[in-house]
């Protein structure tokens, strides 16, 4: 798609708010168009980024749970997590990441709450490694705010 | 709107019988009150040989909403304090009948010359951020200090005792959570763990909580004075520091958690509200409080996003607050957690 869907959305808040929103008569109508056009701007964001935030995001935790399984201490979860990290995104759409990501993330619940109440050696290093990912995702997922008001 | 004005119209007749003629005009949908639709319009009326006329506020429930709750407890707490002093609009009817107009609403006096600040502004009150940020505090530490029995607040709630403010609070949300996630939360799941493992002191007492205190739910006038503190949907007998940390949540603070909601600095802000509550911060239990209510935060956002995608309601502000706002309080609670667990472990 040319031009570049960012481009045109960038384009359509500029129309909502230019050419649209100053003809509106209804406080409620403003309000809704105006919150449209900031969740266009946030989409602008997630288009380009959404496939490459949960690729990264599935590999981390495959990852995690491929190191976990080696050194915890709980037969049947470590099997889980083996299972879990030896999965691959075979498509890049952004609906079977979802999927994948979804199935993932249960099993990080999963393994976080049980390393939290490990006193081993490994769950210190372990819960961190658990915590980076989390703080990473969300770091990646951030969206900016438009500055508008 | 016509529809409603007539009916309204015909309800305000029927609640003013010694009035007649009575016309409602100029009603228009006020934005935001996701829990409620919200009305602003004028009534004229014949009375005694005068002609009269008053702006008022119509709450309606909604059909689906951001925030489930009810409106009689609601309606209840502008009964308690507004003959307080506590600037609070004139409650005037509660109506459930459903025969008025579909869904229960409530009647209220509606403030003039002034508006509320968007916590989504980096400056919402410009020249008056110190005036209003004192009045902001002073107000909340008042809402503290009033005696929820007294001012006959607790009409309709259970009693609650001071170890259990905590308890109920997380029981309720995680509620929510577990019904409405449309997806795997690990934020909120490592949240809810780390707030049952790590239990409050109890409240040193309890008060009333309003629950939603916040820039946005607030009106001033262009004199920097606050006129009305608005949206008591949430309103529950608690710990007060649930308030205290719930105003100074970084989601109102737009990144500068050091200056909540965009009014004053922080430390100022808890002096304030000390002297005017006659009670103490703990800043052990303010933390709890504080991840504690980034996760209620999660929660009206999980919430709202299930309103949405089930198709309950396709207002806008449901899908907004379930991007934006869930990515917020995601970020602050895997920052603080991340912190706090590195420094237990340590």
């Amino acid at each position: 798609m040319k031009p570049e869907v960012t481009t045109v959305m960038g384009g359509y808040v500029g129309t909502l708010f230019g050419s649209i929103l100053p003809h509106l008569n209804s406080e409620y109508s403003m309000g809704d168009t105006g919150l449209m056009a900031m969740s266009f701007m946030m989409m602008a964001q997630e288009y380009d980024r959404a496939a490459d935030i949960r690729l990264q995001e599935n590999e981390d935790m495959r990852a995690v749970f491929a190191h976990a399984a080696d050194i915890i201490d709980n037969a049947d979860l470590a099997g889980l997590l083996r299972k879990a990290a030896s999965g691959v995104d075979a498509s890049m759409r952004v609906h079977a990441l979802n999927a994948a990501n979804d199935e993932l993330k249960a099993v990080l619940i999963e393994l976080h709450a049980y390393v939290e109440h490990s006193k081993a050696h490994w769950a210190p290093e372990l819960e961190m490694r658990i915590w980076s990912v989390i703080c990473a995702g969300t770091e990646r997922r951030k969206l900016d705010f438009p500055k508008l008001f | 709107m016509e529809e409603i004005a007539t009916r309204f119209a015909a309800y305000l007749q029927h609640r003013m019988p010694s009035a007649s003629d009575v016309t409602v005009t100029d009603v228009s949908r006020i934005y935001g009150g996701a829990s409620r639709e919200t009305y602003r319009l004028n009534a004229t009326w014949k009375e005694g040989g005068a002609q009269k006329s008053r702006p008022l506020i119509l709450r309606r429930d909604p059909v689906a909403s951001l925030i489930e709750t009810e409106r009689d407890i609601e309606y209840n707490a502008y009964v308690a304090f507004h003959p307080t002093g506590l600037p609070v609009p004139e409650p005037l009817y509660l109506e459930t009948d459903l025969s008025w107009l579909d869904r229960p609403f409530f009647v209220m006096e509606q403030i003039l010359d002034s508006a509320a600040g968007s916590p989504f502004n980096e400056d919402p009150y410009g020249v008056h951020a110190e005036a209003i940020g004192e009045q902001f505090w002073t107000h909340l530490g008042h809402i503290a200090a009033a005696d929820p029995k007294a001012i006959g607040f607790d009409k309709n709630l259970d009693a609650v005792a001071p170890s259990d403010c905590w308890r109920i609070e997380l029981d309720k949300w995680e509620k929510v959570i577990d019904e409405d996630e449309l997806c795997p939360q690990p934020v909120a799941r490592a949240a809810i763990r780390w707030l049952r493992r790590n239990v409050p002191t109890p409240a040193e007492r309890v008060a009333v909580v309003h629950g939603d205190y916040r820039t946005g739910n607030f009106m001033f006038n262009g004199a920097g004075r606050i006129t009305a503190i608005l949206d008591w949907e949430m309103c529950h007998l608690g710990d007060p520091l649930e308030d205290v940390a719930w105003a100074a949540d970084p989601l109102w603070a737009f990144n500068n958690p050091e200056r909540p909601g965009g009014m004053i600095a922080r430390d100022k802000a808890l002096a304030i509200w000390e002297k005017a509550s006659g009670m103490k911060v703990d800043e052990k239990r303010l933390q709890w409080w504080e991840i504690f209510n980034s996760l209620k935060g999660l929660a009206i956002w999980i919430s709202a996003g299930k309103e949405y995608e089930s198709g309950a309601s396709r207002e806008p502000i449901l899908a907004f607050s379930s991007w934006y706002c869930t990515d917020v309080h995601n970020r602050v609670l895997a920052t603080r957690l991340a912190a706090l667990n590195a420094e237990a472990r340590a």
